[in-house]
């Protein structure tokens, strides 16, 4: 290794050198795709300080004149239900979500991963197969069950499901998972005299938390995100999420109220980014780990 | 992972219990569901009755309604109103899931080109019943607008504003072009006008005057024809196909607004982005102009093929009621309020069209120059006595003029040839008549 140094420094010089020159020219191309990705972006927090008139067809970054008006018009409130309203209903949807999907879909998944009983495989395919079924085909059939409970105009028909482990997918994402973990640990479980719900609660779920919080995140940004289930079921405008308070800036006939409608939407941004900015460690984790292990 | 695969262990007694457990946990929750279920009911043992009302529109709408509900309440202490409201897209989509579950609003915002759609599925209330049983009144309705809430002989919506079509152009621009439209003015009139002003202004005529249904709805009337018949289109394809590569002609000749341009800076108007002059709407949308764009804003004549008759006719926004509701007195009452009582007139006006009760109208009196000048533009053309019947729609007519203006916008931007893009539009109408 020694006697082989010497002759072949220019040489690794060279290759550094190719290294370094490949290296710039990635990095600047990086650069501009990020910045063809960040241009919305930018567009959007430099559209939410632009008075109404300026936002829409113009392609400008930043605000000439910066104005906080479009912030200091949620303040009042939409249509006479006050912002916060909206928040908190989102809020209480997002995080019944997050409780009963990872609930529902982790104990369904220990089922489906760790025990054997008659009729699985066809139990998890036809599960998967849910996966398939377009949301606009069980619509008005999920609506019409609803109404018969007289439970729309409630979060119920938002969250029931997800209480039932009806997210096929997070089921799926979790029992991968769950099959990767050592199956000596739940042996050593059940001869320590655990039962399914003790292993389950002790063993498997913690074991199991970069998968969970995947799905938490998810389930987050999808609920926060939801626009047709709130859309169909809440009647009561004091009952609407942030996405159909989004939707009250928009008039088809009239004036639409852009500049509320994107500081507004900024607003909506936050609670996303900061689930997010929270979980994503585990997020990449999760990923990283159900993803080799599947 | 080797052999030795799991053996499920529910022999163990331990695991049954847990299964039980569960299971119990799982009917609990199941009863707490049930629990929050209760006090639905519309009706309350004091004889209140509540009436879900919904619309679609913007915020300025809203605020206006919430009033005249109070107003309402004050005067019919009986009836609560439960107010539900949408943007015009989302609207329609929660309507259409409610009506098919059979749970639509009591009373409802309404347009013409749904009430065969949701009169054939059996939703729409025929409020005659309540008109001979003395809840609701169907006099004083100005120029003849009860009619467009009518269809197949039953009174299926109340009109609570008029509008009609008209031409909205850029002031400055018309003046320093030299151009003023006069009624009665023809259409080769206003293409020398598009033609005079993108030569001496500097920017096209039109934002795309080929691609509004109810635009060429007018010129087939001015031809004694109509866009619909009862269950119909009431042209031929030969006639779309002519209409579309006459339109598609004069965008390439410039007179019409590059299509492409048009798309950039949507969801504003070309017309308030300075891309053209002049824009066929509605003329109670032509608030949004003002609010839009940097230039003056005025409404101008449709132009005519014999000099006379533009076509024109009423439509209207409507309130409906739902023909399943516990409560059709109230509903009906409810309705006659909205449309007949001077105070709502005054608070509503023209947000809906130009109020379509003569108490409503006379009790409002404008005072911004958008309202004046559509007020004005109405009196005009019904003095005019170009006014004519509105043709109710057949069912689906809401599918073809979204159809249309997709279709024809390909068309303007080249991407299909006129002839093709007419045999796809009658495809489409076909399955749109059919659903």
């Amino acid at each position: 290794m020694t006697s082989a140094t010497s002759p072949a420094r220019p040489v690794a010089r060279a290759a550094r050198e190719r290294r370094r020159t490949g290296s710039l020219a990635w990095h600047i191309g990086a650069l501009a795709v990020l910045a063809v990705v960040l241009y919305p972006v930018v567009w959007v927090v430099g559209a939410s300080f632009k008075p109404g008139k300026d936002i829409i067809g113009s392609l400008q970054l930043l605000p000439a004149h910066p104005v906080g008006d479009n912030f200091a018009g949620l303040a009042d409130g939409i249509s006479g239900i006050s912002v916060g309203t909206f928040f908190a209903n989102s809020l209480t949807y997002a995080l019944l979500a997050v409780v009963g999907t990872v609930l529902s879909s982790s104990l369904t998944a220990y089922a489906f991963a760790k025990i054997r009983f008659a009729g699985r495989n066809l139990l998890f395919t036809l599960m998967i197969g849910t996966l398939l079924l377009p949301y606009h085909v069980l619509l008005i059939p999920q609506y019409v069950l609803f109404r018969r409970l007289e439970l729309t105009d409630t979060l119920v028909p938002l969250v029931a499901g997800k209480f039932l482990a009806t997210e096929a997918f997070f089921v799926f994402l979790m029992v991968q998972f769950m099959r990767g973990l050592p199956r000596e640990l739940d042996e050593a479980a059940r001869l320590d005299g655990c039962g399914h719900l003790r292993t389950y609660w002790s063993i498997v779920l913690p074991l199991s938390r970069p998968a969970v919080i995947t799905s938490a995140i998810f389930t987050f940004i999808n609920a926060w995100n939801d626009f047709m289930g709130p859309l169909i079921y809440l009647n009561t405008p004091s009952k609407y999420t942030v996405s159909l308070g989004l939707m009250m800036f928009r008039d088809q006939e009239g004036l639409s109220d852009y500049g509320g409608m994107i500081a507004m939407s900024m607003v909506a941004l936050l609670p996303v980014v900061a689930f997010f900015l929270a979980f994503q460690r585990y997020l990449i984790d999760g990923m990283a780990t159900s993803g080799l292990k599947g | 992972m080797t052999g030795n695969r799991d053996r499920g262990h529910e022999g163990l007694g331990r695991g049954d219990l847990d299964r039980r457990g569960l299971l119990k946990v799982a009917g609990g929750s199941l009863a707490a569901l049930g629990l929050t279920a209760a006090g639905c009911g519309s009706g309350g043992g004091d004889g209140t009755v509540s009436l879900r009302y919904a619309w679609w529109g913007g915020e300025p709408r809203t605020v206006a309604i919430k009033k005249t509900i109070r107003l309402f309440e004050k005067k019919y202490p009986k009836i609560k109103i439960k107010p539900e409201f949408a943007d015009y897209e989302a609207f329609w989509e929660k309507f259409q899931t409610q009506a098919s579950g059979g749970n639509p609003p009591d009373v409802f915002q309404n347009a013409v080109g749904f009430l065969r759609k949701y009169d054939k599925r059996g939703v729409l209330m025929d409020l005659k019943s309540q008109a001979s049983a003395g809840n609701l009144s169907l006099k004083n309705f100005r120029n003849g607008v009860l009619t467009a809430g009518q269809a197949d002989g039953k009174q299926l919506g109340i009109p609570v504003g008029a509008n009609t079509m008209a031409l909205v152009i850029d002031l400055d621009v018309f003046k320093k072009a030299g151009v003023d439209p006069k009624a009665g003015w023809t259409w080769d009139e206003y293409w020398s006008a598009l033609r005079k002003i993108h030569d001496t202004q500097k920017i096209a005529g039109d934002t795309g005057y080929f691609t509004v249904m109810y635009l060429y709805d007018l010129y087939l009337r001015q031809h004694g024809r109509a866009f619909y018949t009862d269950t119909d289109l009431g042209f031929t394809q030969d006639d779309l196909t002519q209409w579309w590569s006459d339109g598609y002609k004069r965008v390439k000749s410039g007179i019409v607004a590059d299509p492409k341009k048009i798309e950039q800076v949507a969801p504003k108007s070309g017309l308030s982005a300075g891309l053209a002059a002049a824009e066929f709407t509605w003329d109670n949308f032509s608030v949004r102009y003002e609010g839009e764009g940097r230039s003056d804003y005025g409404l101008a004549p449709i132009p005519t093929t014999d000099g006379k008759h533009t076509g024109q006719y009423l439509g209207s926004l409507m309130l409906s009621a739902f023909s399943g509701t516990e409560h059709p007195k109230e509903a009906a009452q409810f309705i006659d309020f909205m449309v007949h009582d001077p105070e709502v007139g005054k608070i509503m006006g023209y947000d809906r069209g130009i109020l379509a009760t003569t108490e409503q109208y006379d009790a409002y009196k404008p005072t911004d120059r958008t309202s004046k000048g559509i007020a004005a533009f109405e009196e005009e053309v019904a003095k005019a006595g170009v006014l004519g019947k509105i043709t109710p729609h057949p069912s689906g007519a809401d599918v073809i003029e979204a159809a249309f203006l997709r279709i024809g916008k390909e068309v303007a931007q080249g991407k299909s040839r006129p002839s093709a893009a007419a045999q796809q539009f009658f495809g489409e109408a076909k399955a749109a008549f059919a659903a």
